[in-house]
């Protein structure tokens, strides 16, 4: 007898959601010029899903090993502001100030990496605890005019204004999520490191067992997130052509919700990064449709609410389901 | 071999240091009655939240919902109060819906939590954004305001030259401290929180009891927005932004573990006083409160981390006792 | 068929804080062959394994692989020499492929990259070779747990091991599961793989088996060759022929019929089919005695009785009234449980003495209104202490913080505090030094002789003999055998649970 296997079956039902979405919202919203199903839109959807399908990648490596990252909006704003100062008070060309805000990304995902798997801290309060740290950091190095009021600094960098474009419509944004994408797919599927990541998220005990050094499987995955938070950072840095300190206000939903309705499960061991970019896909889908629909934007925030603990309800049901009929199965099967 | 317990000095020692570093770093300000005033008022808010919400970290879960429902109740109350004329009677009804809403979202919480089986953290997660939604569209996403006399005498009205939130957080404290303290139901929490299985062996409803602890966490939420509209005599979708931090940090620096089955009222609220002179003394000493997040942030680091080590130690030092138990 | 031999542990010496475990224990397995591993609880059969797979150090002896010295400091260490351990609690991953977790860690790579087909060719390989009913490309996700028992061992052949230790492999395993997994054990031993098989099953020893070491008190009592494996003969090496002649081990059982019923069970049979159509009474001042094997559906049984688990089908009554099933309506009827697992399911190790004695009881605590009277409280739990001797005898003493005996009778004397009908204790000394189990079983005694009912589940023999006053024994979900105003024995009681007939046992 054959089975559907259970990554086939999520993934179809992922995919599904977003069908249905855009469908909902092509009978909607319609599909002429400057309607929903236009390309111009059609782009500006896959844009708008790029940062926090990038920075998803990462949280998805997180998720796999039964993490969370609360912080990653409060870690974009200060990769942006550092540099912003750097640009600010500096001569330094552009490329370095890009690599420093890398290497700030990266920094803030070693110090989340330490707490929760040095210190031990469990993942949601380290990394919430850490999100007002890098939000205070943010604040206190923003630029401030001889008052101490906070300036909005714009960054007006040749380089960086021109990383907010691309070749006519495909933004270098678009190009660039799909090249971390598929990295992240190819880590996922094809390394060691990767299946490591599902060990350690389906069983610490038995990943142990097997020999893999758990603590540093967790921390490679935290500063792999930091290092995809700077690149959301200098693209949504140089989209906005300026560093504020409100960059990333409530941002940290959008990776974890795109995971989740990817079939990223939250208790770790499954799940990929084409689920999650399916996941953003879908987030951002819902955002346009609200907005072309001229309903007041602060539905989309309950619309997620609700659909985030419809899909792990679900989630949840369907695993004890599952598990049952494995057990079942294997009582009965035997040999034959 | 003398053993000092320094945790059970260690919280009036802080606050003691603490007080003695403001007065000297602050005198005249900081020593002033007046001052004093400010800072109850502001360690009524988190005193009246945390007295709820303990109930929660005490069975090992979490909020972190507590801003935006803060925020939905305080637009509740202030809506439904002009939707029914501005009366005495309307802020009654206002203040009843904004609690009801609280208990509804506790319920929706409990019954979620332990139906499925999810994390309590990705529960409140999700719901967050679902109160923060709420309070955007009644309120159109603007800043509603209330100055109805009845109404904003619950945040500012003095008497005997305290503000009304401290007497609040005073009766509110008291009846958790007696329901933990005093009551079968408190008992329950701390089995519950200390060791589900054995809890639910020894004829607890547990379901019932999380369901019901969650449900107390979201009715002193919405009161604490109710305060906070009252105080500020206005609602708005940022109502309360911040407070899920100020709340957590208050229970973990009061020695709540956020792992479940220990922390006492008193401690929290001895939290709640620190977090109110904290946020009241990087005031004075004119650093931006944006800035206090750092602050808060290292506190809960710190306090979990040390928690955890101990939890890892403890258990060791028992897993070493067994063994030699066993040969 | 039998060869060489490829494991010998020489004269192994073993105590744990003065207290000897292992005495002169002599153990040796050839290659390609079965070699069973059997003994009574505490025999020491864990530390002898223990010992060669490098989790603990031993004091003396030595240990041989091939027929040269090695000193195996840790797992590491015995998997290099080809030595592969199956886990029963399972470390295989479940979102991997079968392929996935045979190489876990080893994958073999090109470049930074898996090369899923050479891995998956070899996994294949090593299935072909052995015939197990697996494909390397299936989600582990959809195994059932015997499926998942072979990746373990296929895991350990992948690394070329020629000894395979399989401690209680069938514990968890449907029926067919384990035939499965004996078939398997077959092909092993056709390849040349050596195998130790450690079961508390006569019957798998019986069938599977070509050598049988058993142990008693920590050292060895006898190595059967596969002829001389007689079920009488094992059952008697095991629990030693002087032991059972001697005064503990051997008890007249007296049941006084003519009590009234307590509990009276009918037709129980579980959801999950772990027991089925169980049915019994217990008499008032009767402690009825529960044998049989470790798996056997004894602790499933009493915790349906006492509700945790729900009975598909069946009726219990508790003095002629029909109990509903949950733990709260069985302790307001007048049932105690202690349950079998004593530190995740007994007590609240961050609370007191105190609390936990008065956890069950604050129906009967005084109150004031809605407040609980914190001296009534403090004064049960002082009688508590006093009635048992807890110690320390600080009645704000943390549980967590206490000795396993002493957290046991904090678990057995908040029952005492009511007015109990009956009381059922799972294992209720495991892991408690000798002179807490008097005591434990002096309560026992205490309670029936005031007419509360007991049943004691328990795995000791020694135990069984020595509390109870009648004895059940269950077998694969069934009770077989009643003991019941008659002489009994420890070698009768195993028999029965190991589905021997009392006369292949004489």
């Amino acid at each position: 007898m054959k089975k559907m296997n259970q990554t086939t079956m999520r993934r179809l039902i992922s995919v599904g959601m977003l069908a249905v979405l855009v469908i909902l919202f092509t009978i909607l919203a319609g599909a002429g010029k400057g309607n929903f199903l236009h390309f111009d839109n059609l782009i500006e959807i896959v844009r708008d899903a790029s940062i926090p399908a990038i920075i998803g990648v990462g949280v998805t490596f997180i998720i796999i090993t039964a993490g969370i990252d609360l912080s990653t909006g409060s870690a974009m704003a200060l990769v942006g502001m550092v540099m912003a100062n750097i640009y600010e008070y500096t001569l330094w060309p552009f490329k370095v100030m890009v690599l420093c805000g890398i290497l700030v990304g990266i920094l803030c995902g070693l110090i989340n990496g330490i707490i929760v798997a040095k210190l031990h801290v469990p993942e949601f309060i380290g990394t919430l605890a850490t999100m007002s740290v890098y939000r205070a950091l943010t604040y206190i190095i923003a630029i401030k005019d001889a008052n101490g009021v906070i300036q909005s600094e714009p960054m007006t960098h040749s380089q960086y204004v021109w990383l907010g474009y691309g070749i006519g419509k495909f933004y270098y944004l678009i190009m660039v999520m799909l090249v971390v994408v598929v990295i992240g797919q190819i880590i996922l599927r094809y390394t060691r490191y990767g299946t490591n990541l599902y060990s350690v998220g389906a069983s610490k005990k038995a990943a142990t067992l097997s020999g893999i050094n758990v603590e540093r499987v967790q921390m490679v995955a935290y500063i792999f997130t930091g290092f995809t938070v700077a690149i959301g950072a200098i693209f949504t840095t140089a989209r906005l052509q300026s560093a504020t300190t409100a960059i990333g206000t409530n941002f940290e939903f959008n990776p974890i919700a795109a995971a989740v309705v990817g079939g990223v499960a939250l208790s770790g061991g499954s799940g990929d990064v084409i689920g999650t970019l399916i996941g953003a896909l879908f987030m951002a889908t819902l955002e346009n449709g609200v907005r072309k629909l001229d309903m007041n934007t602060s539905y989309q925030y309950i619309i997620k609410g609700i659909i985030i603990i419809a899909v792990v309800i679900f989630d949840a049901v369907y695993k004890s389901r599952i598990d049952k009929a494995a057990k079942e199965q294997g009582a009965k099967e035997g040999l034959e | 071999m003398k053993n000092i317990n320094w945790g059970k000095y260690s919280k009036p020692i802080i606050l003691v240091v603490f007080i003695i570093l403001l007065s000297i770093l602050r005198p005249k300000a900081f020593l002033s009655l007046n001052n004093f005033s400010n800072v109850l008022w502001s360690v009524s808010v988190i005193g009246i939240m945390v007295s709820g919400t303990i109930f929660v970290f005490l069975i090992g879960g979490i909020d972190l919902s507590i801003a935006t429902l803060c925020a939905f109740s305080a637009v509740v109350v202030v809506e439904v109060t002009h939707y029914l004329g501005d009366t005495p009677k309307a802020v009654a009804i206002g203040v009843a819906a904004a609690l009801a809403v609280g208990l509804l979202a506790g319920l929706l919480h409990g019954i979620i939590i332990t139906t499925f089986h999810i994390p309590a953290f990705l529960v409140t997660f999700a719901t967050q954004s679902i109160f923060l939604g709420l309070a955007m569209v009644f309120t159109n996403n603007k800043i509603v305001s209330c100055t109805v006399p009845a109404f904003t005498a619950i945040g500012s009205r003095k008497i005997l030259g305290f503000p009304m939130p401290v007497y609040f957080m005073i009766v509110i404290a008291v009846i958790s401290w007696f329901v933990l303290r005093k009551t079968v139901f408190g008992r329950y929490v701390y089995a519950v929180g200390g060791n589900e299985t054995a809890a639910a062996i020894s004829g607890i409803n547990t379901r019932r009891s999380a369901i019901m602890c969650y449900m107390i966490s979201g009715l002193t939420t919405a009161l604490g927005g109710i305060v906070l509209a009252s105080m500020t005599q206005q609602a708005s979708s940022s109502t309360g932004a911040g407070y899920t931090n100020d709340v957590i940090t208050a229970g973990v620096i009061g020695g709540v573990s956020l792992l479940g089955g220990e922390g006492t009222v008193t401690g929290a609220i001895f939290g709640a006083v620190l977090m109110g002179l904290l946020n009241n003394g990087l005031n004075l000493l004119s650093v931006p409160s944006t800035h206090a997040g750092l602050v808060k942030g290292l506190v809960i680091i710190v306090a979990v981390a040390f928690d955890a080590m101990q939890h890892a130690d403890q258990s060791r030092k028992k897993v070493k006792k067994v063994k030699k138990a066993q040969a | 068929m039998a060869g060489s031999t490829i494991l010998e542990a020489k004269n192994i010496y073993k105590s744990f804080s003065g207290v000897p475990v292992l005495q002169d224990v002599h153990f040796e397995v050839k290659a390609g062959e079965v070699h069973a591993l059997m003994g009574e609880n505490g025999a020491g059969k864990s530390t002898l394994i223990k010992i060669i797979t490098g989790v603990y150090s031993k004091d003396e002896g030595q240990i041989e692989w091939e027929g040269k010295p090695v000193e195996i400091r840790n797992y590491q260490d015995c998997q290099k020499l080809g030595v592969a351990c199956i886990y029963q609690e399972l470390s295989v991953i479940p979102p991997l492929t079968v392929a996935q977790n045979v190489f876990l860690g080893r994958e073999p790579r090109i470049g930074p990259f898996i090369n899923y087909a050479k891995m998956n060719k070899m996994t294949q390989e090593l299935i072909d070779r052995y015939q197990f009913p697996l494909k390397p490309t299936t989600v582990v996700d959809n195994l059932g747990i015997g499926q998942r028992q072979l990746i373990e061992i296929l895991k350990g052949l992948s690394q070329n091991s020629k000894l395979l230790i399989m401690d209680e492999p069938t514990a968890s395993l449907s029926g067919k599961e384990a035939e499965m997994l004996f078939k398997i054990i077959q092909k092993l031993r056709e390849q040349g793989v050596s195998i130790i098989y450690i079961s508390h099953r006569l019957e798998e020893v019986y069938m599977l088996s070509d050598r049988l070491t058993i142990l008693r008190d920590g050292k060895n009592a006898a190595v059967l060759e596969k002829e001389e494996i007689i079920p009488a003969k094992v059952i008697e090496t095991m629990i030693g022929k002087v032991v059972d002649e001697s005064a503990g081990s051997r008890k007249m059982l007296h049941s006084d019929d003519s009590a009234p019923v307590a509990l009276d069970v009918k037709g129980l049979t579980d959801a999950t089919d772990r027991f089925r159509n169980i049915s019994f009474q217990v008499h008032k001042g009767e402690i009825l005695g529960f044998g049989g094997l470790i798996g056997a559906g004894r602790t499933e049984v009493v915790r349906a009785i006492y509700g945790i688990d729900k009975a598909a089908a069946g009726e219990v009554t508790l003095d002629g009234k029909k109990l509903s099933p949950s733990p709260k309506a069985s302790i307001r009827a007048g049932i105690g449980f202690v349950p079998e697992d004593r530190r995740n399911q007994g007590f609240i190790p961050l609370l007191s003495t105190t609390k936990n004695v008065a956890l069950t009881n604050y129906d009967i605590v005084k109150k004031n209104g809605l407040a609980i009277s914190d001296g009534d409280e403090l004064d049960m739990s002082k009688r508590a202490i006093q009635a048992i001797d807890i110690r320390p005898s600080d009645p704000d003493k943390q549980v967590g913080v206490m000795s396993g005996g002493n957290q046991q009778k904090v678990v057995l004397g908040k029952w005492l505090m009511r007015d109990l009908k009956l009381l059922i204790v799972d294992e209720p000394t495991a892991g408690i030094d000798v002179g807490a189990k008097d005591e434990i079983y002096s309560i026992l005694e205490k309670l029936a002789s005031e007419g509360v009912a007991v049943i004691v589940v328990t795995s000791d023999l020694q135990e069984l003999l020595r509390v109870s006053h009648r004895i059940l024994v269950m077998r694969k979900g069934d009770i077989v055998r009643e003991f019941k105003n008659e002489e009994v024995t420890q070698s009768k009681v195993l028999a029965a649970g190991q589905g021997v007939t009392e006369e292949e046992a004489k």
